[in-house]
């Protein structure tokens, strides 16, 4: 049988959609597991890279490094390290995927925000706007593009690494996964993986609606021509 | 970019023009006025205050600033682009997009640009739209930079224009700096010609600076034909003019030759200028003829006495092929010629008083603006 | 930290490392094989190359692990699964790259070559793929470095790497492993890609500032919007 038949085939059993640990429940936990990393590492990698894209520098050598080698560090090297320390509790997937997610959001914040127009800059400061200003009404907005590319990057990425932290107890779509793999049953592993994939094309999908609604009018053009 | 011992006095109302060879330091000097440069030495008083004692950015939003790219805002609309000092004094934007409105007729360009967004204006209008918005909070002082330096001579000569006709309307302080001598010549009230090392070669305005260069920099500087380009500041007024040797189309030949004049201005019946005709012509056609039987050579273009600078009379005159400008009134009508010798005559006196000038010129004292 | 245990289990770790190398080179070289016919087409017919660039966008989405997984039915838990999974991912990084690369060789140096008599084949093989070296050492950087990375999850299907050094310290409580592992993709993944950055500018004799500062803006963006 080939993935598709295991996967079609365990995904349209009805039992799986009830009951402890159903479909829909992973489904939803998955996205919450997702989401809450992604957040965290917005919030602090969005204004971190302005801020050091704004006042350049020095910065750009820190940033370049950190893009270039953030996809170095394996997930599940991590993931089992904390583990052995803290057991499966909420920290030991929470801790890796948010620092796994924020050198995305950092360096495409960071190459957005120092990238705009030096002249857009020198009218900013110009016109009698402080820095902070300059930051959130002009500078960030302008990056948005990128930004949002970054946050996507981040978002796959989560996607897939909470997948993999159902090694370390993880609830989630990966749980499918995992317990099929120790139980050698493959339905649920490809139901579950295909139920994965699923997920992150819509997240997919999600960010390129995003990206279109967030990006200001008078860039959208410009975008689609790059 | 070093700037070495500047002492510039900038008169409220007046446009002072920085001009200068690349790396002369003009534009740092601008900059030093928003405090986007900050001078290591001296002081720069805005309206008698110290701007350092102020805060930069309030201090910018007195300010107005156009520079060379325009740096409009790429995602905000023309009208929001315009409007951006006034929001951000607290304007509400309502109030502030309407100003914008006011200002995108003021400096020229159709309202219905206040939607689109910068990327789809030409360069001439993207450079409207960034003096609009320097103009938004009604700031008593403009700064600009190279505002017309990225348009092509087209272009540039109507916005030069429109910076005239504004200033002629909203008379502010500015402050610009360019590289072209003629754009400086063209727009300032004052011309400050800077030596490629930061120093101030001449401060003068601009007629004074054709008539009498400080040194051979300046006259170097300033260009070949700044005799001739000076005659734009002088007016004719004063220029003397002959009306005998003009005469209505019905009158005959021999009252031409009888005048005793080279040549004859022939005019239609509204004293319009029809063409010159020479009295060699003349003396061998019959006498009885009309004049306006006569082939006539084209008049060239006429001056407009008392609106047109002497410059357009010596060139008139060099166009014509008596060697004399028809002189027009406002509606065309034929006032007087002038020769050669009338016209050096003027230029004569408009010298006299330059040259007194030349000798008691100083740079004055202390810095203002 | 059992200092101990390294010399004790030498060997070990020597093989995981290898294998863990070979899973994460081998997919990358094959990428850019495979990269390359296709970026050129790419190039060169405008057309071909947004519905290409969707393609890969949603393959990049979808997590290592269920990859893997998808081509379990085919390939078995061997290398072979692990190989063709990275290889792909490779492609998606890698591809772009070429494209970008290719385009970015400005258009007088094109003409100059047609004007001297160059036939197409050999312009491209002479003048636009030395040009667009740079771009395509980044993809192959970024592709070589996650996939070092990304081999180590194969562990959990059972194909060797440095996995499983993640793996057994988390069975067996034991940090130490896991810092060895952690330490050592790292490590492989750094010094590969130092390998590169090194033959990158072996093959660009001509670029006038090798800095990593000089790097033009879309290799840096390609490279972090990857």
């Amino acid at each position: 049988m080939s993935f598709f038949n295991w996967a079609w085939d365990w995904v349209t059993t009805d039992a799986n959609w009830h009951g402890q640990g159903s479909i829909p429940q992973q489904i939803l936990a998955h996205l919450g597991y997702s989401a809450l990393p992604l957040l965290i590492a917005a919030v602090i990698a969005i204004p971190a890279g302005a801020a050091l894209g704004h006042r350049g520098g020095k910065a750009a050598v820190v940033v370049s490094n950190i893009a270039n080698s953030w996809r170095s560090i394996p997930t599940l090297g991590l993931l089992t390290l904390l583990a052995v320390f803290l057991g499966f509790s909420p920290l030991t997937w929470l801790l890796p995927l948010v620092i796994l997610a924020i050198p995305p959001i950092l360096a495409n914040t960071y190459e957005g925000v120092a990238g705009v127009d030096p002249a857009v800059r020198d009218a900013a400061t110009g016109v009698g706007m402080t820095s902070w200003q300059q930051v959130i009404r002009v500078e960030v907005p302008i990056a948005m593009p990128l930004i949002l590319v970054g946050l996507r990057t981040s978002a796959i990425f989560v996607v897939a690494t909470a997948t993999i932290a159902a090694y370390v107890g993880l609830g989630g779509l990966g749980r499918f996964i995992i317990d099929g793999l120790d139980s050698s049953q493959y339905g649920p592993v490809a139901g579950g993986a295909l139920l994965v994939v699923i997920l992150a094309v819509i997240v997919l999908a999600l960010f390129a609606g995003l990206t279109w609604l967030l990006t200001p009018a008078g860039l959208r053009k410009q975008a689609k021509a790059e | 970019m070093a700037v070495d011992a500047l002492n510039l006095e900038v008169p409220e109302g007046k446009t002072v023009v920085l001009v200068g060879p690349s790396g002369c330091g003009k534009t740092t000097t601008l900059r030093m006025i928003n405090r986007l440069v900050e001078p290591t030495q001296g002081l720069i008083l805005l309206d008698g205050t110290d701007v350092k004692s102020r805060n930069p950015a309030h201090l910018r939003r007195g300010i107005g600033y156009v520079i060379q790219q325009t740096g409009l805002f790429p995602h905000r609309t023309v009208e929001d682009n315009i409007a951006t000092v006034p929001v951000l004094t607290g304007w509400p934007r309502k109030k502030a997009r309407e100003r914008a409105r006011e200002l995108l007729a003021l400096v020229g360009l159709e309202p219905e640009l206040a939607k689109r967004y910068p990327h789809q204006l030409s360069g001439g209008q993207q450079q409207r739209v960034g003096v609009a918005r320097a103009l938004a909070a009604d700031p008593p002082v403009l700064l600009m930079d190279e505002p017309f330096s990225a348009v092509d001579p087209v272009v540039r000569a109507a916005l030069q224009d429109q910076l005239l006709s504004l200033q002629a309307e909203l008379r502010k302080t500015i402050v610009l700096v360019t590289h072209d001598i003629e754009e400086a010549i063209k727009v300032g009230d004052i011309v400050a010609l800077f030596r490629p090392h930061g120093t101030l070669a001449q401060v003068a305005p601009p007629e004074q600076l054709l008539a009498a260069p400080a040194d051979d920099y300046v006259a170097g500087f300033v260009g070949f034909d700044r005799g001739i380009r000076r005659l734009s500041f002088v007016p004719t007024e004063g220029l003397v003019l002959d009306a005998s040797p003009i005469l209505p189309a019905d009158a005959t030949v021999a009252k031409a030759l009888a005048v005793g004049q080279p040549w004859i201005c022939v005019t239609d019946a509204d004293r319009r200028p029809r063409g010159w005709v020479a009295a060699a012509t003349l003396a061998e056609t019959p006498g009885d003829t009309p004049l306006g039987q006569v082939a006539t050579e084209p008049v060239g273009h006429a001056f407009t006495v008392g609106t047109d600078s002497l410059r357009a009379a010596l060139d008139a005159a060099v166009l014509s092929p008596a060697g004399q400008a028809v002189g027009v009134d406002g509606d065309g009508r034929v006032r007087g010629v002038a020769t050669f010798d009338q016209i050096r005559a003027a230029i004569q006196a408009a010298d006299a008083p330059a040259a007194d000038l030349r000798l008691d010129q100083r740079i004055p004292e202390g810095p203002r603006s | 930290m059992m200092w101990s245990w390294i010399p004790g289990n030498w060997s070990l770790i020597w093989h995981l490392t290898w294998e863990n190398a070979k899973l994460g080179v081998l997919p990358a070289l094959y990428g850019l094989v495979l990269s390359l016919p296709l970026g050129v087409i790419a190039a060169r017919w405008r057309w071909f190359y947004p519905p290409v660039l969707t393609v890969i966008t949603i393959l990049y989405a979808v997590p290592s692990l269920a990859l893997f997984i998808a081509l379990i039915p085919a390939f078995g838990l061997t290398d072979t699964t692990v190989i063709i999974a990275l290889t792909v991912f490779s492609l998606c990084v890698i591809l772009p790259n070429v494209v970008a690369g290719l385009r970015a060789v400005p258009a007088p140096v094109r003409q100059a070559a047609t004007a001297m008599g160059y036939g197409p084949l050999r312009r491209l093989v002479t003048v636009e793929l030395p040009l667009a070296i740079p771009l395509i050492i980044a993809g192959l950087r970024v592709g070589v470095v996650s996939g070092i990375s990304l081999a180590s999850v194969g562990q959990l299907i059972g194909v060797s790497s440095l996995g499983y050094l993640f793996i057994d310290g988390l069975q067996r409580s034991f940090p130490t492993e896991i810092y060895v592992g952690l330490v050592l993709v790292i490590v492989l993944a750094l010094v590969c890609d130092l390998i590169l950055v090194a033959v990158g500018r072996v093959l660009t004799p001509w670029a006038a500032d090798p800095r990593e500062r000089r790097t033009s803006r879309a290799a840096r963006l390609v490279k972090v919007a990857g």
